[in-house]
């Protein structure tokens, strides 16, 4: 019996050590191992061993047991390693990886997703009004006279319907100060409104889109100075453009502001020094004042009590300005070539 | 609009130690903003941009009065010297022509006669003008333009011999009438336009636009009527603007020219012709002047001034701006009597006041303050903009390219019936003539212009509009897309449009074959219809969903249940039916509480396998729980749905 044991150890190691593959392996382990394998019968014999040898006997068979085991577990972790490192071998990291395509969101919203962030961050509360607009809020009330040249054909786009009796005609929002108007007349003071939106004009170059987009600010709360508005324009372009780039606000002219601004900011091509595409070293960003008492007043706000400041200014041109993206023709932006468009 | 103004010209006016680059930044920054500075020859050109309301600064003499404000307050040595001007010869009472004017249209005219010598201008008098942008002529044109850029008021001059009228009489324009300007265009006038017509009805100048060409000066004039005339700007606006004229006259004219001026360019314009060409006064001096400007008069408060800037200004330094600027001004303890000289028509009001008081004391001396207040409307974090941007997000990582494309289109573009199409009145071009109704045609033309990829997943978040009688039309944001790929599948688009609702909260869709024209499905959820898939072509589908209709759904609500603590048992049942998917689910789902799910695992030919969880939340299932429910499903898709079930 003990011959036996010992003939069956060594006939399952020199197979377990022959195998060269986990199926042969797994045979090896029936053939020995499983339900009727060699060692599971001899092992059932050992009831009929004497009673003396028969403690000795199991013992040693519990041995040949564990031994086999063994040695099946320590092949079977050698032959998965070889399998590992044939297919390791196989890898070459520098083809190309595999995935599904990100898309892209349009630069314009790239822009618009920052500036609201920035806005929010100091209180402004973004809003949306109408793209399709009156007369009345779009000039009128903003103190336009009625000869203002943005009043003629040949600057704003008019609707062909007919006229408001209060409110005029109808046309596409030239700017998104109309948004002033709307947000004073639903809105209480203290204000603090962001109004992003698609404005429109009649221009088509290089430099043109008939249609774009502007960012416009209004406050209007108690004891309001100009100092607020310049330290929110700070803030903005700070914020945007980083901590490098300086702003100025310098006289300007516009209807509905009183005093009106232009600002400017350090030209973030030369940074100041002056070049091509700047004017002395300074970029033109936009305009800005203090609400026009008359506009106050249209939009039904007391005009001793409450001040207001707003600007309103274009979102590719500041997307534009920042990234010196050198686009020669801003028609690209609303051609819709996906190879532009992946590009950010 | 832009101004050259060349240094030394500025410099006959304004007496500074300043530098060319001072001189520009203290103009940049208190008053008009110098552009660029150039070399021309040994001058230096200021090339200025000045505002629409500020026609007193198109002009050396106005430049040089703001100049001298603002570096006076830099404190830098500066002196600004006006117009010394003493009519050196002797006129005569009588005038040879009767000029009838038309106050409605003309404020005033003032005018001489003068004998003179055609010749070229004088070197200094050509090169200030080329450096300005005006071409040189001979000495009588270049003349009438010299006095235009130092004084800011346009003047004119006639060949008083060419003329040959005793009569000139300012009328407007009836449309249709016809004039030859001196540049030898021929016009049809569109009516109002302000003319002068000679004693036979001849007209012989479009005032404050150009003149004509049968009253030009020639190389061989003798006699010229010197004329200058102040126009109403709404007629000259729409007389440069109809006939396509844009002179340097034209422009300065429609902003509206102190009146005042007329009269120093008059005296200005003798003075150069006696100089420069041996000009000789043959009459006295015509003076039709029916509408003054009033003077006005704005009172101010100290503290007014101090809340709008924001810092306290002394008073007397408030003062001491306004004087600078040439205002009067009248201090009565804590206010400010302002008398507005006629040059500064812009002044209506007190900010406009403060405005002159606080550019001039520097917007860099101000301070920066983030205004600490808070907004009236309460915050409000799911907006439309947040679902907006969840879903743009979502859509960009599933491969999507965001698209913007014009709102205008062209009639073609318009779906359904173009009366129903909101439609631009003075369109650029008939490609963008009407409001679109649906984004899909515009994502379409993206489609074609990228003709050279196979592969395009777009989209596009943008407004429709609607035409409403006697309203603004209705503006719906729209949530559109395009797939372009071979074998374009229709379960891919359904499946991204309900993973993306999905993520704003919107889930139990129904899809129906479409009501619509075409191949496809409508999108809703309840009753609530949200839009649409439709099936272009094998390679091209499209969907269009309101994203109005899904942000009255859209939500961020979060609700738990409880995990599940006991395992499931999943089993897969194939059946051949005729039958919607949807209406089978329905079915099983139906048959026992603990059938947990149900859902379309794979379809192959007409056979379709049924994945079905049973999960208890309560105990373990065991085998006989399940075969009992298990054979329940089978009678019903047998029995009921008549279903071939393959065992």
């Amino acid at each position: 019996m003990e011959e036996e044991l010992i003939g069956i150890k060594n006939a399952a190691l020199s197979f377990v050590l022959e195998a060269d593959s986990l199926e042969s392996l797994e045979e090896t382990k029936l053939q020995f191992l499983g339900k009727s394998g060699k060692l599971t019968l001899t092992i059932k014999e050992i009831k009929k061993v004497p009673q003396e040898k028969r403690a000795a006997v199991g013992m040693l068979a519990n041995e040949v047991k564990e031994t086999i085991e063994q040695a099946i577990e320590s092949q079977t972790q050698k032959l998965k390693n070889k399998n590992l490192s044939h297919v390791i071998k196989k890898i070459d990291v520098t083809s190309p990886g595999k995935a599904e395509p990100i898309g892209h969101l349009h630069l314009v919203t790239q822009a618009i997703e920052e500036i609201t962030d920035i806005f929010k961050s100091i209180g402004f509360t973004r809003v949306r009004y109408p793209e399709v607009e009156w007369d009345w809020y779009s000039f009128t009330a903003l103190n336009f006279p009625l000869n203002h040249p943005a009043r003629d054909d040949w600057e704003t786009f008019f609707i062909d319907e007919k006229e408001h009796d209060k409110f005029g005609p109808m046309l596409l929002t030239p700017h998104t100060s109309s948004g002033q108007i709307r947000e004073m007349l639903e809105n209480k003071p203290p204000i603090k409104m962001l109004n992003i939106a698609k404005t429109y004009r009649r221009q088509i170059d290089v430099g043109h889109t008939p249609m774009f987009h502007q960012f416009e600010t209004l406050a209007v709360s108690e004891n309001l100075s100009i100092t607020h508005l310049k330290g929110t324009l700070d803030y903005f372009v700070k914020s945007f453009f980083g901590s490098k780039i300086k702003t100025r606000i310098r006289p300007y002219h516009f209807e509905f502001t009183e005093p009106s601004f232009e600002v400017d900011i350090t030209c973030t091509v030369c940074l100041g020094k002056g070049c091509k595409l700047c004017k002395e070293g300074w970029l033109e960003m936009g305009g800005a004042g203090m609400v026009h008492p008359n506009v106050l007043k249209n939009a039904g706000i007391d005009s001793e009590k409450y001040k207001g400041f707003a600007s309103g200014w274009g979102v590719e041109r500041v997307l534009m300005m920042r990234e010196n993206l050198n686009i020669d023709d801003l028609r690209l932006i609303y051609s819709n070539k996906l190879d532009f468009l992946e590009q950010f | 609009m832009n101004i050259l103004i060349p240094e030394s010209w500025l410099r006959e006016y304004l007496e500074t130690k300043a530098s060319t680059k001072q001189i520009a930044s203290v103009l940049s920054q208190t008053s008009v903003s110098v552009e660029k500075i150039q070399k021309i020859n040994e001058d230096f050109v200021y090339d200025i941009e000045v505002t629409t309301n500020r026609p007193d600064l198109m002009s050396v003499t106005g430049v040089a009065r703001e100049a001298n404000v603002g570096l006076y307050n830099e404190q830098i040595e500066t002196k600004f010297s006006p117009f010394k001007i003493e009519l050196l010869a002797k006129s005569t009472d009588s005038f040879p022509i009767e000029v009838k004017n038309d106050s409605t249209i003309v404020n005033r005219i003032c005018a001489i006669v003068m004998t003179v010598k055609v010749r070229k201008s004088s070197k200094i008098i050509s090169d200030r003008l080329e450096a300005c942008g005006i071409r040189s002529l001979n000495n009588i044109i270049d003349i009438t333009n010299y006095v235009m850029r130092e004084t800011g008021h346009p003047t004119h001059v006639f060949d008083l011999d060419r003329l040959n009228t005793k009569y000139l009489t300012i009328t407007r324009s009836q449309k249709g009438e016809e004039i030859t300007t001196l540049d030898g265009k021929t016009h049809f006038l569109f009516g109002d336009d302000i003319i002068a017509k000679d004693e036979n009805g001849r007209i012989v100048d479009l005032l404050g636009v150009m003149g004509s060409q049968n009253s030009v000066i020639t190389e061989n004039t003798k006699r010229i009527l010197f004329f200058v005339d102040n126009n109403n700007p709404i007629n000259i606006r729409n007389t440069s603007m109809n006939l396509g004229i844009r002179t340097e006259a034209a422009i300065l004219n429609e902003k509206g020219i102190d009146p005042n001026l007329a009269m120093t360019a008059l005296l200005r314009g003798i003075e150069l012709y006696q100089k420069h060409a041996d000009g000789k006064i043959e009459s006295k001096i015509l003076d039709i002047y029916p509408n003054k400007r009033e003077q006005k008069s704005i009172k101010i408060t100290n503290k007014k001034i101090t809340d709008v800037i924001g810092v306290d200004i002394p008073l007397n330094k408030s003062r001491q701006i306004l004087e600078k600027l040439g205002f009067e001004v009248n201090e009565v303890k804590e206010t400010l009597e302002v008398k507005v000289p006629s040059l500064r028509g812009d002044m209506e009001i007190e900010e406009d006041i403060i405005e002159e008081i606080a550019r001039i004391y520097g917007y860099q001396n101000l301070p920066s303050i983030i205004p600490s207040f808070f907004n009236n409307r309460p915050y409000k974090f799911h907006d439309s903009f947040y679902f907006e941007n969840k879903i743009k997000t979502a859509m960009k990582y599933l491969g999507f390219n965001e698209v913007y494309t014009y709102s205008l289109v062209s009639e073609e573009k318009f779906e359904g019936p173009i009366e129903n199409a909101l439609k631009i009145k003075n369109p650029l071009s008939i490609d963008m003539q009407y409001m679109r109704n649906s984004l899909v045609p515009s994502l379409l033309q993206v489609i074609d212009e990228n003709k050279g990829i196979n592969e395009i997943k777009i989209f596009e978040l943008s407004n429709t509009y609607e035409k409403k009688t006697g309203d603004l039309p209705k503006e719906t944001l729209m949530f559109s897309g395009i797939i372009k790929k071979e074998n374009a599948d229709f379960y891919e688009v359904k499946g991204l449009i309900e993973e993306v609702l999905k993520d704003i909260g919107i889930t139990d869709l129904i899809f129906k074959n479409s009501k619509r024209a075409g191949i496809g499905a409508s999108i809703l959820k309840g009753d609530e219809f949200l839009g649409e898939i439709e099936i272009l072509d094998t390679n091209l589908i499209d969907f269009e969903l309101s994203f109005a209709t899904l942000l009255k759904l859209a939500n961020t609500k979060k609700v738990y249940k409880p995990l599940a603590k006991f395992p499931a048992i999943h089993e897969d049942i194939s059946i051949i039916s005729t039958l919607d998917t949807e209406e089978i689910i329905n079915q099983i789902g139906s048959v026992n509480k603990i059938i947990n799910e149900v859902y379309l695992k794979d379809s192959y030919n007409e056979s379709r396998t049924f994945h079905i969880t049973y999960r208890d939340f309560d105990k373990n299932l065991t085998k006989e729980d399940v075969s009992k429910v298990r054979l329940e499903i089978l009678k019903i898709l047998k029995d009921k749905l008549k279903a071939q079930v393959r065992e």
